[in-house]
């Protein structure tokens, strides 16, 4: 399995691809947020992968268990923020969200 | 090998159908699907302890709170995502694999990279967590109390005198 | 013994709900701003020790057994330390009137404790993913600052503020595991010896690649910039000085620059990118900034445009380069601090942000008057005050370095600051008073008092710039021009 790494990294950056795709095109507020999972994803099989190459795969799986604390840390706040958004408009769309124009 | 690539498929499927299913709930559950595969290949890698934290946190906690998210934002109308743009994915996806195979060729034919650096791990799994990465504890404490302060102030009701 | 600006923070916060059960406002206030009051008062200790010993390991002793939490301090740590502690205790005091009408005290306080202490460790990390950590622990407990006001503006800036965040911290994390599988460590030495010992370019460009696509999105580089605008005008305004002040630049400019500077090693292409990125930003904030009404987004543009500036001073790579980039950091974070706070003065008392709708309230808020004039005229760039030695190195460094074209943008791109800074002055304060703020009042005292402690800084550093630079912008400068280190000594306590 050692010298198959290229197919997990070939795989997360699809993942990656697949994640900002979903950023760029989704205009639902909880698929946009879907995206930002699949890109977790990725990050998660990269870390393992590596960890994979060099042999290391404890430090490696230290790293994505903490990882994945941060990740749901994150979830939370922005799904308490989707909330009080629909509490606000009523609807779920980020073309309601246009008021700042950045 | 086989099963390997047959699994690294199925999370990417999976993930794929997340984004391309009008659905919330179906799309919330399909990632949890993904998730599962993407453990499973934890497994297989020989990292199990990532393994089950994937299963535990990302296919349960996250999923069960993006399902009360979705029940509690249900609304009327549907959010119209735009046809276009999902009819041409399986375009752009096509084209970004082969250029990805294309890639990923040329790293096969290379021979493992002989790395140097640091010798490999030094002890059981427990040992390094909580003696090496001692100073990540810290920060994954800052960070659950910013996650549970954040949600406290976002929900919080407004008192009288304002 | 620096694990105090982490620990402190942290305990408190993780009481401050049981405080605030008690005493809705007096204890959290006092607890929270004596904790920043320490902090400051320890960072300067932490500096005059360091000048003595010289930069080192910190390991930390529990019951005579060593736990591995190893933090570094140098020249570079120790400046941001004070500069991070500076302008909290100043934003810590501005709140203590401002957040009155936003409620829940002790909430608020607890989060920017958790967002301090993010800060501080990562100043202070000897590891790339412990400073990945301390950047995700500052960013989140930041994304329910910036959405406290429970309005659908303050919620769509938080939303897309978070989108971009995580993307960019997605994009660091990558960089980080790949560089992880080329050395198999994540220790700043280690990962700098392995990168030496490497043969595989490009696969050390990509990682840099995405470093800049990360960091950049979280200092604001142009293109890059998108959230800025919306999320620093949105936030309450203590929140909005300390992550225009700070946290740009400790998650952005700090973590690139110790990055790119200890661990890659500044070659010219990386320079080449970060001078134009630099330079981008500098034109493109500043012509943006002419065009607006709202007072805190003309301060949100105006930092894209300064921060360019610090990159430009920064990428340059000369020590005089370095030198003018930290210290236009330092003056920065400083005066930014001090406009965003006084932009809450005037929320506070008039309730508008519009530049349109205020005028002449010098007549009635003389102080913030001052105070405001001496933060635009310190960033714009006029002696003797602060901003003006700092843009002088910089400019000076890029003639040195024969970098003429730099030097003519950076130079017109100063006036065109300094124009728009007159320009809120002149709307907002000189000018006929404007007839429905005749019955408005000066700034709350604690409001008033944070402001004034800042415009002082900014008026001594100014006249006191020779010692500044030599007691403590210089080690800075040297621990980053120092280039890739490999390790520092061990001091166990």
């Amino acid at each position: 399995m050692n010298s198959a790494w290229y197919l997990q990294m070939g795989f997360a950056a699809v993942l990656l691809f697949v994640g900002i795709y979903c950023l760029l095109t989704m205009r639902n507020l909880i698929k946009l947020f879907i995206g930002i999972e699949i890109i977790s994803k990725a990050i998660t099989l990269a870390l393992i992968t590596s960890g994979l190459l060099r042999n290391n795969m404890t430090l490696a799986q230290a790293l994505t268990i903490t990882f994945i604390v941060v990740e749901v840390s994150m979830v939370a706040v922005a799904l308490a923020i989707i909330i009080n958004v629909y509490r606000h408009t009523g609807s779920l769309d980020v073309r309601q969200l246009t008021k700042l124009k950045g | 090998m086989v099963l390997q690539i047959f699994l690294l498929c199925g999370l990417t499927i999976f993930s794929v159908l997340a984004i391309l299913l009008r659905d919330l709930l179906k799309a919330a559950i399909s990632l949890a699907l993904a998730s599962i595969f993407l453990a499973m290949v934890f497994f297989r890698l020989n990292a199990p302890y990532a393994g089950v934290f994937e299963i535990s946190v990302v296919a349960g906690l996250i999923t069960v709170l993006f399902i009360t998210t979705i029940a509690l934002t249900k609304s009327p109308s549907d959010v119209r995502e735009s046809k276009l743009l999902l009819i041409i994915f399986p375009l752009f996806f096509a084209v970004f694999i082969v250029i990805d195979l294309i890639i990923m060729k040329n790293l096969l034919n290379a021979v493992q990279p002989n790395l140097p650096g640091a010798p490999g791990p030094a002890g059981t799994f427990g040992q390094v967590y909580w003696n090496e990465r001692t100073f990540d504890l810290v920060a994954q404490i800052g960070v659950i109390f910013a996650g549970v302060f954040s949600v406290l102030a976002l929900f919080r009701t407004k008192d009288k005198h304002e | 013994m620096i694990f105090p600006f982490i620990a402190v923070p942290l305990i408190l916060a993780s009481v401050m709900p049981l405080i605030g059960r008690f005493s809705k406002r007096f204890l959290p206030d006092a607890l929270t701003n004596l904790a920043f009051l320490f902090l400051l008062v320890y960072s300067l200790i932490t500096m005059r020790q360091l000048s003595a010993t010289g930069p080192a390991i910190h390991q930390l002793l529990f019951l005579k057994q060593v736990l591995n939490i190893n933090m570094v301090i140098d020249g570079f740590s120790a400046f941001m330390l004070f500069t991070i502690s500076l302008v909290t205790l100043c934003a810590g005091l501005f709140s203590i009137n401002y957040m009155e009408h936003y409620g829940a005290k002790a909430n608020y306080y607890a989060l920017l404790l958790i967002m301090v202490a993010g800060m501080n460790g990562l100043v202070l990390a000897n590891d790339l993913f412990q400073v990945y950590l301390f950047l995700e622990v500052a960013a989140v407990a930041s994304y329910g600052l910036v959405a406290f006001g429970l309005g659908l503006d303050e919620l769509e800036a938080s939303y897309k503020y978070l989108m971009l965040s995580a993307v960019s911290s997605g994009f660091i994390l990558i960089s980080i595991a790949v560089i992880f599988s080329l050395t198999g460590s994540l220790n700043f030495g280690q990962v700098a010896a392995g990168l030496q010992a490497l043969n595989m370019k490009y696969a050390v460009g990509l990682c840099a690649g995405f470093f800049i696509l990360g960091f950049g999105l979280k200092s604001a580089l142009v293109p890059f910039h998108a959230w800025l605008p919306d999320a620093h005008p949105s936030a309450p305004a203590p929140i909005s000085a300390m992550l225009s002040g700070l946290l740009i630049k400790v998650s952005g400019v700090y973590a690139l620059a110790r990055i790119f500077f200890n661990v890659f090693g500044l070659n010219p292409a990386l320079s080449q990118v970060l001078m134009y990125a630099g330079v981008i930003s500098l034109v493109v904030g500043a012509v943006i900034a002419l065009g607006q009404n709202d007072i805190k987004r003309m301060l949100a543009y105006s930092s894209i445009s300064q921060v360019g500036y610090i990159i430009l001073g920064i990428g340059l790579g000369t020590p005089l380069g370095i030198l003018g980039g930290l210290f236009h950091l330092f003056n920065h974070a400083i005066a930014k601090g001090l406009l965003f706070l006084n932009s809450g003065s005037i929320q506070n008392a008039t309730g508008t942000r519009s530049l349109d709708q205020m005028g002449g309230l010098a007549k009635r808020m003389p102080l913030t008057a001052a105070t405001t004039l001496i933060g635009s005229l310190s960033i714009a760039g006029v002696p003797p005050l602060a901003g003006f030695w700092s843009k002088l190195i910089i400019i000076i460094a890029l003639f040195q370095a024969r970098q003429y074209g730099f030097a003519l943008i950076a130079v017109l791109t100063s006036i065109v600051t300094l124009w728009y800074y007159l320009l809120i002055q002149r709307a907002a304060f000189f000018g006929k008073l404007n007839e429905t703020w005749k019955n408005i009042k000066e700034a709350p005292f604690w409001m008033s008092a944070s402001t004034v402690i800042l415009g002082l800084i900014c008026i001594a550093v100014g006249i006191f710039f020779g010692v500044v630079i030599r007691s403590w912008i210089q080690p800075a400068a040297d621990a980053l021009s120092a280039g890739v280190i490999y390790g520092f000594k061990m001091m166990g306590f």
